[in-house]
């Protein structure tokens, strides 16, 4: 329970396995999720980073390191099944103990770089939602195609590339569906908004979806929203919120989300891109020509001619 | 399981001691867990230890905590006893079978096969819990955050797939003779936690001991009544069976 407050390992700590001995050299802190701590590494004597996180507790983590294994397994057979070219994005490469400190355990996945997602958009505008938000939905639909919910869906847990490659990332709150949510923050949960049970299924993340929106397009409007009575707190505070974005194709798909009314995320996803990755905003360019520049050109024109005829006369 | 999580902001002070009538309930296989619930100054000394004393001999979990963290803390009290309760007893079946050691211990195979079980149990084995909620007079403002977090924690409950059910208690009672009054008998329905103590009345003595013996005459009273089921704790045997067949 809990955050451990342990002082996180130097760099150039090396971890070494009890069970496989692979060394791993840590270089730097990546970041803190419910379950452990997770590092940048080198695998010693390779050129490739990986993420390893470390647990706070056995069970914990190895509760997470299931559903990884169980993912991955899935996520194979769908491929094979599929045809699919594109190389698996494997999650889990191992799992040990951390001899030199307690046995603590670990487990190594595939290093996914960029920023976490408000991080991203504030950097780069939020014309980006548009196409980040289609990968999301899609990295969403795919793991639901394999029988999971993500649970804790926040913009802390995904990361975006440069170029706009959301992956989800700390898959500790997943859960098989129609089981019982595991973690989840207080915002993005549909229980705290009285607006839906904690099973899980698509519409679960889908709705913590619709408030990652809601909260990366509006978060003071989100906070005043949250602090309400919980008596009083509900869903119509955030549907407001939502019918307020300028942009209405957007506020109609989140308003749609929060109350469930999408089939399932391939639905919700097909949704989103016809009508909010397709609606770029037409720039500015058909603007009417104003009437001074039509004149000042045929000024222009006209002094051009004249001045033509003037240096051939001479 | 059966479980009792008491929330309280201080001291008991009539009656037995609460940490016997804890030690008490772990004999009856009921886990105690106890949440002070503090906004402005501190608990005292006495009464925090008093806290984790009662959590201890409840073999629980004791935290200390502001309204606004109270819905958050209950439920990963929960969750965790839940989780270790059940580890509790596979561990002790994996002993049987394995021979050594701990969860931790375990080779990676095994550890994930073992982990697999516990959380198939922890999100299947039928569930209650009794919630005993302090009323004395310096509780009165935190009433609602209470009320919020029953029905918050009866909101996680209900999404798991095993049976789950809540009854809430505070204490003292109406009487004098009353430790503590029941406001709702066992119940699996969210929507039935609302305005559960609009109708208290404030009594300035902390009855923790007597309130906690109440409780547990409860639960044992609708064993006797039987028509619930049983519980996974109620028939060692049983249970051993069960786990048994499910690591092999």
């Amino acid at each position: 329970m809990g955050m451990s407050s342990n002082p996180p390992y130097p760099l150039g700590t090396v971890i070494t396995g009890k069970w496989r001995g692979n060394r791993y050299v840590i270089q730097r802190l990546l970041g803190r999720g419910a379950n452990g701590t997770v590092y940048l590494v080198q695998r010693q004597g390779r050129r490739e980073y990986y993420a390893l996180k470390i647990g706070y507790d056995a069970l914990d983590l190895q509760s997470e390191i299931n559903v990884l294994t169980s993912l991955q397994s899935r996520r194979k057979r769908n491929e094979y099944r599929a045809q699919r070219e594109s190389p698996l994005s494997s999650y889990l490469l191992e799992a040990d103990d951390y001899r030199e400190d307690d046995n603590k355990p670990f487990y190594v996945m595939r290093y996914v770089q960029g920023r976490p997602l408000h991080h991203f958009l504030s950097k780069n505008g939020p014309d980006w939602l548009g196409l980040v938000g289609l990968k999301l939905l899609d990295k969403l639909r795919r793991l639901h195609e394999c029988g999971f919910v993500f649970g804790d869906l926040k913009p802390e847990n995904v990361m975006v590339s440069d170029v706009g490659e959301a992956e989800l990332i700390d898959f500790g709150g997943a859960s098989p569906m129609g089981r019982s949510v595991k973690q989840f923050t207080e915002w993005h949960d549909r229980g705290f908004w009285n607006a839906g049970s904690r099973t899980g299924d698509e519409a679960y993340d889908l709705f913590a979806f619709a408030v990652l929106c809601l909260r990366l397009l509006n978060e003071p409007g989100l906070k005043s929203a949250a602090l309400q009575l919980p008596q009083t707190r509900s869903v119509d505070e955030l549907l407001k919120l939502a019918r307020s974005l300028p942009d209405k194709k957007l506020s109609s798909w989140i308003c749609h989300a929060l109350k469930g009314g999408f089939n399932g995320s391939a639905e919700a996803m097909e949704i989103w891109k016809n009508h909010i990755y397709g609606s770029r905003k037409a720039r500015p360019e058909h603007m009417a020509t104003p009437r001074w520049l039509k004149n000042a050109f045929g000024l222009s024109l006209f002094m051009l001619a004249f001045t033509i005829y003037w240096l051939l006369r001479f | 399981m059966k479980q009792i999580l008491l929330i309280t902001d201080g001291c008991s002070n009539v009656g037995e001691s609460p940490v016997m009538a804890a030690a008490h309930a772990l004999q009856e296989g009921i886990t105690v867990n106890v949440v002070g619930v503090i906004d402005h100054g501190t608990i005292g000394e006495l009464g925090s230890r008093e806290i984790a004393d009662i959590a201890k001999a409840g073999g629980g979990l004791s935290r200390i905590v502001g309204t606004p963290q109270l819905a958050q803390t209950i439920q990963m009290m929960t969750r965790k006893t839940v989780v270790q309760t059940i580890q509790q007893a596979v561990n002790k079946e994996v002993k049987k079978i394995l021979g050594d050691g701990s969860l931790e211990e375990l080779p990676p195979l095994q550890r994930s096969q073992v982990v697999n079980v516990v959380d198939e149990l922890t999100e299947t084995s039928p569930l209650r819990i009794a919630l005993l909620i302090d009323a004395s007079a310096s509780m009165k403002p935190k009433l609602a955050a209470v009320e919020d977090a029953i029905r918050d924690l009866a909101l996680s409950l209900e999404a798991r797939e095993g049976k789950s059910e809540i009854a809430v208690f505070h204490f003292p009672g109406r009487t004098s003779s009353e430790d503590a009054e029941l406001d709702m008998d066992w119940t699996s329905n969210v929507s039935g936690v609302r305005s559960l103590f609009s109708k208290l009345r404030m009594r300035g003595a902390t009855p923790t001991g007597p309130a906690i013996f109440r409780v547990l005459e409860h639960y044992r009273y609708d064993t006797l009544d039987g028509h619930h089921g049983r519980l996974m704790t109620e028939d060692p045997d049983e249970r051993e069976g069960m786990i048994g067949g499910y690591v092999v």
